[in-house]
């Protein structure tokens, strides 16, 4: 994509584990601070997207209520029951049709109002798997950690140098609602023990929060302070847990090969300077590292191992922190978009890192990270 | 966030909303339920590509067609990852501390090529090893009919 569409604002609420705020005043915040931060006023936007979700919530039509403090009244607008970036795709193709200008984006969840881990169990199969009790989305990735370590060997202390690296970046980010400076690899081995490998460091943790992005065609893009063009974009839907491969995420793989495609990307590794992964568990990042190219299949433990992946590494990956320093569902991979977008411009304060000038953001859906969506930014 | 925006919740309210849902299963999982209740493990063949689907289901998502056959699998199978479930997740939907660990394993029934879920009992569990059903002695429906998996030997 050259010059099409790009990211021109972004916002994020502070995520917390129960935020003194309902979830229509986390989404009015962020609405307004993102068109603050593109420089618009809700008039200049035409089109909608929010990523809410009826299960998260209690209640059918999730987005009543917060349609409103979106900015859409008497708007095109539309909802996307699964992440904010696939909200944030649906935005794109929008504005490629050429009927809209500006799009906003908005993702939101309250963790703190819906009992935890009921929600992961009533995405499975009605049929069987959510009957038989033991399926959720904490074993379910963990006897995907599993496959995954048989396979290729990788260890506990690889699969726990990522919560340790993604919990001592989130201390960087004052949003980030896990921040643990310092933390060793021993810590997070030594924390609560769930579904084994899967320790309590090692998985999200539940917020209550929001993520705004402002999407607009390249002539108002041109015209923006700080655009943040989206060089490509890559979507695919994998096959129900039981029915696939669980040792590779053969999905993110072939998403990450048509934006790839899109943005001219051939060597991943070193075209591309910071990557925001939708990590929900510590080794969905390793098992990333190797679908998105940017090591062999089966090596993600030892690009961790290299250290080029901290912060201070030649690829960074999660400066924010990622999901386990954050979760709020359906805001966790609009947030990657912004996170990415704010290295790009240079405005990413304590986490920044210095000269992005190409970014990957990843977002995922469903159990085992079913879905994936894989975007490149880029400034110019 | 600013401090001088008055945008604080006052309180939550408890919604009163518990609605019962039927689900209709499709009729190759009412025969693949009707198979469990006689201690028959029933899978469905797609009959372009040969895959083989426990539980059954309807349609092979590559081939795009629906699926004709059936074909009665062995109660052997290897299990090809487990997890210590060290909690469970409690009717309040967080997760409680379990007394004792209890394995769950995904296991390849022999001559079927997608993966069941279940309960394992073993004293020295790996990946690669060889199990069989335990039947529910008492089962209270099709649900329930697999009560777990043991080691062949
Ligand atoms: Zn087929």
């Amino acid at each position: 994509m050259n010059k099409e569409v790009a990211v021109i604002g972004y916002a994020q609420t502070l995520y917390e584990e129960d935020a003194d705020a309902s979830r229509e005043m986390l989404t009015l915040r962020a609405a307004r601070e993102a068109l603050v931060s593109a420089g618009l006023k809700r008039e200049d936007v035409s089109t909608v997207v929010t990523a809410t979700n009826d299960y998260l919530d209690g209640r059918t039509i999730s987005n009543m209520r917060t349609v409103e403090p979106s900015g859409a009244s008497q708007k095109d607008e539309s909802k996307v029951e699964m992440d904010g970036a696939f909200a944030a795709l649906y935005a794109i193709m929008r504005i490629l049709s050429g009927f809209h200008d500006v799009a906003m984006v908005i993702g939101v969840s309250l963790a703190s109002v819906y009992a935890t881990y009921l929600p992961g169990i009533m995405i499975l199969d009605p049929t069987w798997d959510r009957e038989r009790g033991l399926l959720n989305e904490v074993s379910a990735a963990a006897l995907q950690a599993n496959c995954y370590m048989r396979e290729y060997g990788v260890s506990d202390e690889q699969i726990a140098s990522v919560s340790a690296k993604n919990l001592d970046n989130a201390a960087r980010n004052p949003l980030a609602l896990r921040q643990m400076p310092g933390l060793s690899v021993e810590q997070v081995l030594d924390s609560r023990m769930l579904y084994s490998p899967i320790r309590e460091l090692n998985a999200w943790p539940a917020t209550d929060g929001a993520c705004a992005v402002v999407l607009a065609s390249g002539k108002t893009a041109a015209k923006a302070e700080k655009p943040v063009w989206v060089k490509g974009v890559g979507l695919c839907h994998d096959s129900y847990l039981t029915e696939r491969p669980l040792a590779v995420m053969e999905s993110l793989k072939l998403a990450a090969e048509a934006c790839y495609k899109q943005a001219g990307i051939t060597d991943p590794a070193s075209q591309i300077d910071l990557a925001e992964i939708h990590e929900n568990f510590a080794h969905e990042e390793l098992m990333a590292y190797e679908a998105l190219g940017f090591c062999e299949e089966g090596k993600g433990g030892e690009l961790i191992e290299s250290g080029i992946t901290q912060i201070d590494g030649g690829l960074p990956v999660n400066a924010s922190g990622g999901a386990l320093g954050a979760n709020a569902v359906c805001a966790t991979g609009l947030a990657r978009i912004a996170e990415a977008a704010m290295q790009v411009v240079g405005e990413a304060g304590d986490h920044q890192v210095p000269g992005v000038k190409t970014a990957l953001a990843h977002g995922q859906s469903g159990p085992c990270a079913q879905d994936n969506v894989v975007f490149i930014l880029g400034g110019d | 966030m600013k401090a001088d925006e008055d945008l604080q919740n006052v309180g939550r309210v408890g919604l009163p909303l518990a609605p019962a849902f039927n689900w209709s299963v499709g009729n190759w999982m009412e025969q693949f339920f009707d198979g469990l209740k006689e201690r028959k493990i029933m899978a469905s063949k797609c009959g372009l590509c040969g895959r083989v689907f426990l539980p059954p289901r309807m349609i092979c998502e590559r081939c795009f067609a629906k699926t004709e056959e059936w074909v009665e699998i062995p109660e052997t199978g290897t299990v090809e990852a487990f997890t210590a479930a060290h909690v469970r997740v409690g009717p309040d939907g967080e997760l409680a501390d379990l007394p004792e660990p209890q394995l769950i394993a995904l296991v390849k029934h022999d001559e079927a090529d997608t993966l069941l879920v279940a309960g394992l009992v073993a004293k020295n569990a790996s990946a690669g090893m060889r199990v069989r059903v335990v039947w529910n002695e008492t089962p209270s429906g099709a649900l329930d009919a697999i009560s777990c998996y043991e080691p062949m030997d």
